[in-house]
């Protein structure tokens, strides 16, 4: 037995015998003894095995078929109706040795099958294997449990880069403007984030501002996800008050620059409403297409969005642009997700966006809107990247 | 995405099919190890087959970019056409790579 491979964690493995003979169990025993385990019940027939489930706490049955009471069939069937025994290596050693009984066997959740006279060398092969694939499944199950736990962590902390309920309102009311948003990353995490400053200024001086960004990292999932809270710390450290849209997204830019290995990057696109002049003015690093309307348009305008995306050239300069957004108007960004879902050999594009967003302006509620709009997409095809999208409504 | 090298007198001519993705991060490093291996200075990738790019194949892109710069070497993006021009333009990416019609 000792040219066997070491298995890990066999001294602690936990092995429950069946077998209604007990010249049998003596013998079971006495093998598994030899062979390095330790940790050994035994139970008579199958409903003495059920009992001694939940205090012995197997790591492996070896089962006996032909029992009084309740059958090695019978046991396996109950046993695989127990959720948290439905993964045991359960290892049948039986005289029965036709087809249909092995057959039979594994249709009632057998793991393994060996026919008496047992063989001492095989007998134990297979305890050990099944013993090892065990723990090696355990492992992995701890792992993917620690991961899925610790995704799930960052998917919240990543929820609360974007403005909180309160937050938003209390910049809706001071902007006088109102918003829906959906976020929604292809994994747990996502390189997509939007946010949204309000600037209050002195009494009697009108309204004060307020710079609405949207960001899209290149690539998705983990890594995209950790450079989206660089970039959230980068803005929120910045006094934006004094800046035009362009001069934010060079200085942000600038300092991404410094940060994202080569390869990196995102696109963004900043802007601000200027109630005076009704006019949303914004800058595009390679974002998306912005799309407004006014009330009873028949279709939205597209901006133009060309720009260096950020992290790429340190000295880039970002075009200042406009677009009309009257009160009662609606703006409406979103990230590539929305446009890169496939239609044929070729993608959805900003134009095929753009009819599917004018067959739902005139719904009113801007959740809806975007809730309808999301469905449609679904609908054209696969979205596999990060979709964020934000409607804005200026108020009238 | 798949690809098929050309060695001619001036240039290496690298043919890329399909969709360049996240997916193809290896195959696309694999690519850049042959570029830099090749003896020509003009390592153009011809992008007339290219059907689709997201942003990360742009970011592979870029990548082939610095990796050429760093060995002396020159990266051309010829051709792109579609999805994958429009892609190329919105971004301005002729600022900091060099782009053939």
């Amino acid at each position: 037995m000792n040219d066997l491979p070491e298995v890990p964690g066999l001294e602690t493995a936990r092995v429950l015998v069946v077998d209604d003979n007990r010249v049998n169990r003596h013998l079971l025993q006495a093998l598994l003894e030899r062979g390095g385990v330790t940790r050994i019940d035994m139970a008579e027939d199958g409903n003495d095995a059920l009992a001694r489930l939940d205090s012995f706490r197997p790591d492996l049955i070896l089962l006996d078929l032909m029992m009084p009471n309740l059958d090695g069939f019978e046991m396996c069937r109950r046993l695989r109706a127990i959720p948290a025994w439905k993964d045991l290596p359960v290892l049948v050693q039986s005289s029965l040795n036709r087809a249909e009984d092995r057959a039979k066997a594994f249709a009632a959740g057998a793991t393994d099958y060996v026919t008496k006279p047992i063989n001492a060398v095989e007998l134990l092969s297979r305890v050990r294997i099944h013993l090892q694939n065990r723990a090696l499944l355990h492992d992995l199950q701890r792992f993917h449990e620690r991961t899925e736990s610790e995704l799930s962590l960052a998917r919240k902390m990543q929820e609360r880069l974007m403005p909180s309920p309160e937050r938003l309102a209390e910049v809706e009311a001071a902007a006088g403007v109102g918003i829906a948003a959906h976020f929604a990353p292809s994994s747990e995490l996502g390189g997509d984030f939007w946010d949204l400053r309000h600037d209050a200024v002195a009494p009697g001086q009108g309204q004060g501002r307020t710079m609405l960004y949207m960001v899209d990292f290149s690539g998705h999932g983990v890594g995209a996800a950790l450079n989206t809270f660089r970039l959230h710390a980068i803005c929120q450290q910045m006094d934006v008050s004094g800046l035009t849209p362009g001069e934010f997204l060079s200085t942000v830019n600038r300092r991404l620059c410094a940060l994202l290995p080569n390869g990196q990057f995102a696109t963004m696109l900043a802007g601000v409403i200027e109630p005076a002049e009704n006019r949303f003015v914004y800058a595009s690093a390679g974002s998306t297409r912005p799309m407004v309307w006014a009330p009873g348009d028949a279709a939205p305008q597209l901006g133009d969005s060309a720009g260096l995306p950020l992290g790429l050239l340190a000295s880039a300069e970002y075009e200042e642009r406009s677009l009309p957004l009257s009160p009662g108007g609606r703006l409406f960004l979103y990230s590539d997700g929305a446009i890169e879902i496939p239609v044929g050999s070729d993608v959805l594009d900003e134009p095929g966006l753009a009819a599917l967003v004018a067959e739902r302006m005139g719904e009113t509620d801007g959740a809806r809107f975007l809730d309808g709009l999301l469905d449609r997409l679904r609908a054209v095809g696969p979205i596999d990247d990060d979709l964020t999208a934000l409607l804005l409504t200026r108020k009238g | 995405m798949d690809y098929g090298i050309e060695d001619k007198e001036q240039e290496t001519l690298v043919r890329l099919r399909g969709r360049l993705t996240f997916n193809d991060h290896a195959k696309l490093r694999a690519l850049i190890r042959e570029m830099l291996q090749n003896k020509a200075k003009r390592q153009v990738l011809d992008l007339s087959t290219l059907e689709f790019v997201d942003s990360a194949g742009i970011g592979m892109l870029l990548i082939a970019r610095e990796e050429m710069a760093n060995a002396d070497k020159q990266l051309v993006l010829r051709s792109a056409a579609g999805q994958v021009k429009r892609v190329l333009t919105v971004a301005q990416l002729n600022k900091i790579v060099t782009i053939e019609d």
